[in-house]
């Protein structure tokens, strides 16, 4: 597929990062437009369609109710499991670095 | 166990333990572990089950030849991220005291996608971003294949996160092709296709988003079914796109995946989209092979063949599939699906978004991978994602976050599940006229490792099974023979209509009984060969074939990439 297509530049691929919360490097932003540029033409049938009146379907299983229970107390996980996985915890909880401060603050 | 799964009409248990035990007298569970690898690696359920209810096999002599072939045969293919025998060990010991029923999976060898939580294992979705996850609790389809008695061997390797059709993207290096170790297994789930190709385990499970169970059960030469979206219950299984994903069986053959699939299926009150299922699979793969299929209607599709890209020895095996159909008995029709094309589009709009959705969890404070040194919370996470992420992964999550983005949604996010409709009402109406629809499972067949690296050349070896997802509709990836050319596995697929699955269990188990075609990848006769017998511990002193020509990982931003073994990769700030 050729790269003549631009439909992002870097700044758009910049802010679509900080979005996604994803850190990338110079080189990753260069390689990264290229492909997404690359990707977002090989989605133009999908603007091509003349979709007047068709509904949309975001669920593959149509006419389906939703589905009910009673709303019952059950144990769920313990404060330990809950926190089995954390990469840094302090007593009894999820440690965090300061929402605030620092350089990007 | 699940007792109501019982369709062979056997005697009671305590019958079954006398008889065992006047049969074999004096032998003990665990005795008959020297199994030669080719006798075990050609094991299917049902032989299986007649060997523990004749008593000939216990479910720990099971356990234990499993773990052999592991030890002998996984080094070449590195199918297993975790193996676990401990698990398994247990596990048959619990059946062989319980009395071993001829029901369900009892005492068999089965593996898990590393998608997969089970309790007492890593969940790692081969990504440096999970590398140490330890799960929690245990995935309704892992719970329930216990459940059944299957001995659990192991967690599997896949692409990162499932995104992917080849296992290169995976953080602990690529599974090989048991076919040729050169080549790719297929992905996403190619750890699972690969296990069972190689004869480490009669079935595994995998999971299925745009083609992950079908098409690397394709080039590895195994039955591999996803089946309609809602019959296995997602939980527990880490989300990618929850529209799109479902879980299903690899098989030795098709009643090894239809025995596996009544074990799994069926309505789970933590997954509200899972649905009640009222046959038996294994009753519908049996009919089809005992009643036949004559006179049902075969759609295939108009213009599929002529398509760019696909190889003739697709064309030569769909065609060949055709005949033999036609040969049982069934008519064959002509049925256009005029949106088809369309559906690669769709996908890589709706795929890319729910996963974005989904991957938005890992935020390096609750669980996964944490970059140490970031001076606030937002640095943090964008270090930690950054690093734990692989690039593939990191693409899907730009684009959705890019489609996703106001003004964008407008463009491509809403038309997209414009054209889910349309697509969806093309199957509606072939489903009108036909009862399963035939058609490849991948334009090619196995390619090698590093072939493609454009990764929207990547997503096009997906075009005859992404359709399927999109639709919800269940669909069957047969092996149908080697390539005549390339001596690599071809497959056809078996297309049905919504919750009408059973419909593809038969018209398969009809097919599949008119080939004769070798199941197992030539590496475990080449194996079995250097080793007289199986025994745990044991591996054959005898080097591995083409040790060189096995590809390295190639991701390089990840510190995890050459290892080949979870464990190394503990001790890192998680």
């Amino acid at each position: 597929m050729d790269t003549e297509h631009t439909y992002l530049d870097e700044t758009d691929i910049r802010g679509i990062a900080t979005y996604a919360r994803i850190g990338l490097s110079d080189a990753e932003v260069a390689s990264m437009t290229t492909d997404l540029n690359n990707i977002i033409e090989s989605l133009r049938p999908i603007t091509e369609y003349d979709l007047q009146g068709v509904r949309p379907t975001f669920h593959p299983i149509a006419g389906l109710a939703n589905v009910m229970r009673e709303d019952v107390l059950k144990p769920g996980f313990t404060r330990d499991e809950a926190l089995a996985n954390a990469p840094d915890v302090l007593d009894g909880q999820f440690k965090i670095p300061p929402i605030l401060g620092g350089e990007s603050a | 166990m699940n007792p109501t799964k019982d369709t062979a009409g056997n005697a009671p248990e305590a019958d079954k333990a006398k008889e065992r035990a006047s049969k074999n007298p004096g032998k003990r569970a665990g005795e008959n572990n020297n199994m030669p690898l080719a006798e075990y690696a050609a094991l299917n359920i049902a032989d299986i089950r007649s060997a523990l209810v004749a008593g000939d096999l216990s479910a720990l002599d099971l356990a234990l030849a499993a773990q052999a072939a592991l030890e002998h045969l996984d080094e070449q293919v590195h199918a297993f991220v975790q193996p676990t025998f401990e698990l398994a060990q247990t596990t048959a010991n619990e059946i062989d005291s319980h009395n071993v029923r001829a029901t369900g999976l009892a005492g068999v060898p089965i593996a898990f996608k590393d998608n997969m939580n089970q309790q007492g294992t890593r969940t790692t979705c081969a990504s440096k971003m999970l590398a140490n996850y330890q799960s929690t609790y245990t995935a309704t389809c892992v719970g329930r294949a216990l459940a059944a008695g299957a001995l659990p061997m192991g967690k599997l390797n896949m692409d990162e996160f499932a995104f992917g059709s080849s296992t290169e993207t995976s953080a602990f290096g690529p599974t090989c092709n048991p076919w040729d170790i050169r080549r790719v297994p297929g992905g996403s789930s190619g750890g699972s296709a690969a296990a069972v190709a190689s004869g480490m385990v009669p079935v595994a499970l995998g999971s299925d988003t745009g083609g992950s169970i079908r098409q690397p059960a394709a080039f590895c030469g195994v039955v591999g079914f996803k089946p309609t979206y809602g019959t296995v219950s997602r939980y527990g299984v880490v989300a990618f796109g929850s529209s799109l994903d479902q879980v299903g069986p690899f098989g030795r053959s098709v009643a090894c995946v239809a025995a596996t699939m009544d074990a799994i299926c069926g309505r789970d009150a933590l997954d509200c989209t899972s649905q009640d299922v009222s046959f038996s699979y294994e009753q519908a793969a049996h009919a089809g092979t005992e009643q036949g299929i004559k006179g049902l209607r075969v759609g295939v599709v108009s213009g599929y063949l002529d398509l760019p890209g696909v190889h003739p020895e697709v064309i030569a095996a769909l065609q060949g599939a055709i005949t033999r159909l036609q040969q049982l008995g069934a008519y064959i029709q002509e049925i256009e699906l005029p949106n088809a094309k369309a559906a690669l589009s769709a996908y890589y709009v709706i795929g890319p978004c729910e996963a974005f959705s989904n991957l938005s969890r890992f935020d390096s404070v609750r669980y996964g991978y944490r970059r140490a040194g970031a001076d606030n919370l937002g640095e943090q996470y964008e270090l930690s994602r950054s690093a734990g992420f692989g690039a593939e992964t990191i693409r899907r999550i730009m684009l959705g976050s890019y489609l996703l983005s106001s003004g964008v949604y407008d463009t491509y996010y809403y038309p997209a599940q414009q054209v889910r409709t349309l697509i969806t009402q093309d199957y509606e109406r072939a489903f009108e006229q036909v009862d399963v629809l035939l058609t490849p499972v991948s334009p090619r067949t196995a390619f090698e490792f590093g072939e493609i690296a454009d990764p929207t050349q990547m997503y096009l070896s997906d075009i005859f099974t992404i359709p399927i997802n999109i639709a919800g509709n269940g669909g069957l990836s047969l092996p149908v023979g080697l390539g005549e050319e390339s001596k690599l596995p071809v497959a056809v697929q078996i297309i049905g209509p919504q919750f009408k699955d059973f419909n593809i269990m038969r018209v398969a188990a009809a097919l599949e009984a008119t080939y004769d075609i070798q199941r197992l990848a030539p590496l475990v006769q080449e194996e079995h060969r250097r080793t007289a017998a199986l025994r745990p511990g044991e591996k054959s002193a005898a080097p591995r074939p083409d040790a060189e020509s096995k590809p390295k990982a190639h991701h390089d931003d990840t510190p995890a990439a050459h290892d080949t073994r979870l464990d190394k990769t503990a001790g890192e700030v998680q």
